[in-house]
């Protein structure tokens, strides 16, 4: 019995090496596959990064600058960009630009999540100098009044809060004259004056409060009637370019 | 009895039969082991091999991957990682006679008829030779080097025998771009004449060789440089060219241009007179390049202290048996602008008398005029430096003169260019390099100028290209300064050839802030109609410079600006607006 028990331990141990031999067996072939496929991969590589250069090479040669001169002579015929092409900053950029028109396009507006952060960046809460305490904007109002008296009529100044809502609308809006069908008549008509005048109205005044667009309605809208007056002093208040003809081939 | 016989037999048998069961018992046992044993043999065989393929063969594979990808030699680039000179595995075009077995013809059709389609595709080949080759029985290169498309073309015509193996050879994809600069490398992969001798050992280097090299070409500014360059050579039917582009803060060289140039992809054909560098290897006297040299010099030492103060320039100048002559007469007297602006001998001359052999002489030097210039190629030329007379070795009367017009000195195109960097740099002389310098180690230089002779020069050869004989190269926008320089050839009579001129055009940009200096020259330029009939730098170098720095100048950030210019309001009273040379 105690010979068969020992005799079952041996060949217990002699199973288990085996089966450890096996195991090691099998994780050396797995071993040594994993490596042949790694090695397989790096000749990959290897072959590919050498294509690539050759590639690379083949490119650079047939786009050499000879040979783009050569293009460049025959086909396209590009020049060397003068001073006029370039800007020096956003200053140079900005004064590009014309001011709005009644029919300029709309302003390209850019998608943004939250204009409030820029918005507060750009408009600061005014602090008073004494407490350190944001001022309100009832406080600031109260303290301007004074000096507003003698300017003439003036928009009310605008909160913080509230500036910080509208200046979305603010910064990508054209000052839309709304007496806007006799004005666009006279634009597509010959005769520029009217136009002038409501461009001149328009220009007046950048700070786009809405008294200042109230009193461009008023100019707008009188202005052409003038006009109109001059031209054919019997005639209706609203211009129109045949009417407007028929009184100049008249007088 | 049976029953008695049969259990005796029983009873021997059993006892027999324990015996031989033993026996089998051990038989088997022995067997089992042997076989077992053998079973382990084999086993460890098998995990022998596998250990020792496992653990030991694969050591060498393993670096195989850094060794596939290390180019046999390094590659060089331009300032912007752009690859000027490269090892690459290209195709060759290799003849094996043996290649339909030993007997028999080897080509399916006639040798005359491979030959002539291998013209269609090679038209510089040689018939004769090919057929020579293809009909003998040796191997050989029919040809070095095939271009891909090339290669599908040589395999369309189905011949077995001509195979075109890959192999590495040193290739150069901008063509003859830069090919002075870079050399080539011959068959036996030695390189020559450019950086590729100079860094022969780098690019070799196993440690070093699988990063490249940046050199501080502009492969854009250089092909713009050998394009103009190339056309005003053509143009004025120019027996040569130079160019020379310099950056004036750090000295790199951004172009250099020596033409005609050759191709160092043919390295077979490449080694000819031509591989003769004439920016850093030929001397030249240069002329009227060197007056600003000269006027600066007087400024600096205190001799010039009043630009408005004139010198008479009617009449030639008679030292030692020697006549100094303007190329026509510019009225009574000048003043040192208008001397500059009309290319004045004359009053240069009187200038540098003022001043003294002494102190010309060490601003030349100090300019590095008196040895080789200062650049990594092994081809430098060194100066015609004239020889001082007297004991202290300062030179005579006469030669200080001529030395002050750039006559009697004879220097490289490159020599000129670092001068005048250090002309309008604000004073500092840096040696030129083609190693792309960083910014944060720019070489010390020497001062050579003070920075207020460097802003006055930098009016003065802006005035020079506004009003005087530079016009040509006013290129709008880029602030160019510059100076013409046209200067007889050594030979025929009274020492010179007065029909053989060197052209010279030094120019810097943007004079308000000088980047760049760019020196363009032509070796015996003719009037053609293209530059009116005239010789001289105003007519055929200046409209090269004109031409090319608007092409260049933005490729190096300088941007055109008509909005600014150098301030020369305090010096243009003085300038009358007259026609120069």
């Amino acid at each position: 019995m105690i010979t068969s028990a020992n005799r079952l331990r041996s060949v217990g141990w002699f199973v288990l090496l085996g089966l450890c031999f096996t195991l090691v067996l099998v994780l050396a072939f797995r071993v040594n596959a994993l490596r042949s496929r790694v090695h397989h991969a790096e000749e990959k590589i290897v072959a590919l990064k050498q294509e690539k250069l050759y590639l690379e090479t083949e490119f650079e040669t047939r786009a050499n600058q000879q040979q783009l001169k050569a293009w460049n002579d025959v086909e396209f015929g590009y020049a060397a960009p003068g001073a006029s092409q370039y800007l020096e900053g956003e200053r140079q950029l900005a004064s590009l630009s014309m001011p709005s028109t009644p029919d300029a396009p709309a302003p390209i507006r850019v998608a943004s999540m939250d204009d409030s952060v820029i918005a507060s960046a750009a408009f600061p809460a005014m602090v008073s100098p004494l407490s350190g305490k944001a001022l309100a904007s009832g406080d600031r109002k109260a303290g301007a009044s004074d000096d507003d008296a003698d300017d003439g009529p003036r928009a009310p100044r605008m909160g913080h809060a509230e500036a910080v809502e509208t200046l979305n609308d603010r910064l990508g809006k054209v000052v839309e004259v709304s007496s806007g069908k006799p004005v666009r008549a006279e634009t597509t008509s010959d005769k520029p004056r009217p136009v002038k005048a409501v461009k001149a109205s328009a220009k007046k005044d950048a700070d786009t409060s809405q008294k200042t667009a109230a009193s461009q309605k008023t100019t707008a809208k009188t202005k052409p009637v003038e006009v109109a007056n001059k031209s054919s002093a019997k005639k209706d208040t609203k211009p129109k370019a045949g009417t407007r003809k028929e009184a100049k081939a008249t007088t | 009895m049976n029953a008695l016989t049969a259990s005796a037999a029983i009873a021997s048998g059993r006892v027999r039969l324990a015996n031989v069961r033993q026996r089998s018992l051990v038989e088997a046992k022995v067997r089992v082991l042997v076989v077992a044993a053998l079973f382990a043999f084999v086993g460890l065989a098998a995990l022998i091999r596998i250990a020792q393929l496992g653990f030991f063969e694969d050591a060498p594979e393993r670096r195989s991957l850094t060794e596939a990808l290390l180019p046999p030699r390094g590659e060089i680039t331009d300032r912007n990682g752009f690859p000027l000179a490269r090892a690459f595995p290209a195709y060759a075009l290799w003849y094996n006679p043996k290649a339909l077995g030993e007997k028999g013809s080897s080509l399916v059709k006639s040798p005359e008829e491979v030959a002539k389609a291998l013209l269609q595709i090679f038209p510089d080949a040689d018939y004769n030779d090919l057929v020579r080759r293809l009909k003998s029985d040796k191997p050989s290169y029919l040809r070095r080097r095939v271009m891909p498309e090339e290669a599908n073309r040589l395999y369309a015509l189905g011949e077995p025998a001509l195979e075109f193996p890959r192999e590495n050879q040193r290739y150069y994809p901008q063509g003859s771009l830069g090919a002075h600069v870079l050399g080539y490398v011959d068959g036996e992969g030695g390189g020559h004449v450019g950086m590729e001798q100079v860094l022969e050992k780098r690019l070799l280097d196993p440690a070093q060789r699988g990063t490249p090299i940046a050199l501080s070409i502009d492969m854009r500014v250089q092909g713009a440089l050998e394009d103009e360059l190339g056309r005003g050579m053509m143009e004025t039917e120019a027996k040569g060219a130079a160019g020379v582009i310099l950056d004036v803060d750090t000295g790199e060289v951004v172009a250099l241009a020596s033409l005609p140039s050759f191709n160092p992809n043919r390295s077979d054909m490449a080694y000819n007179d031509l591989v003769f560098n004439k920016v850093t290897n030929q001397v030249y006297e240069l002329g009227s390049t060197f007056k600003p040299f000269t006027v600066a010099a007087a400024i600096d030492d205190g001799v010039i202290t009043d630009l408005s103060v004139r010198y008479p320039s009617n009449r030639p100048l008679a030292i030692g048996g020697f006549q100094i002559r303007d190329s026509h007469n510019f009225g009574a007297s000048l003043n040192v602008p208008e001397a500059l602006i009309h290319s004045s001998n004359i009053v240069t001359a009187q200038v540098a008398d003022k001043l003294g052999g002494p102190a010309l002489k060490r601003t030349m030097a100090a300019l590095g005029m008196n040895e080789r210039p200062y650049i990594e190629l092994p081809a430098r030329g060194f100066p015609l430096w004239p020889r001082g007379t007297d004991k202290n070795g300062d030179w005579a009367r006469i030669t200080t003169m001529t030395v002050s017009y750039g006559h009697g000195i004879a220097v490289t195109p490159l020599h000129l260019a670092a001068g005048y960097s250090a002309l309008v740099n604000g004073g500092i002389w840096r040696p030129a390099t083609l190693y792309k310098v960083d910014p944060a180690h720019v070489a010390a230089g020497r001062r050579v100028f003070k920075a207020s002779t460097s802003a006055r020069m930098r009016q003065l050869l802006r005035m020079i290209v506004v009003d005087g004989t530079g016009r040509s190269a006013n290129a709008q926008g880029f602030r160019v300064g510059g100076k013409t320089g046209s200067a007889e050839k050594p030979g025929g009579k009274g020492g010179y050839n007065r029909t053989s001129l060197i052209a010279t055009f030094a120019a810097a940009f943007p004079m308000d802030k000088p980047r760049y200096v760019v020196v363009a020259m032509l070796d015996e330029p003719k009037g053609t109609a293209a530059t009116s009939f005239q010789r001289t730098a105003a007519w055929n170098t200046g409209p090269i410079v004109g031409r090319l720095i608007p092409r260049i100048g933005p490729l190096l950030g300088v941007v055109p600006d008509d909005s600014r210019d150098i301030d020369i309001s305090d010096l243009s009273p003085l300038v009358g607006n007259g026609k120069g040379e």
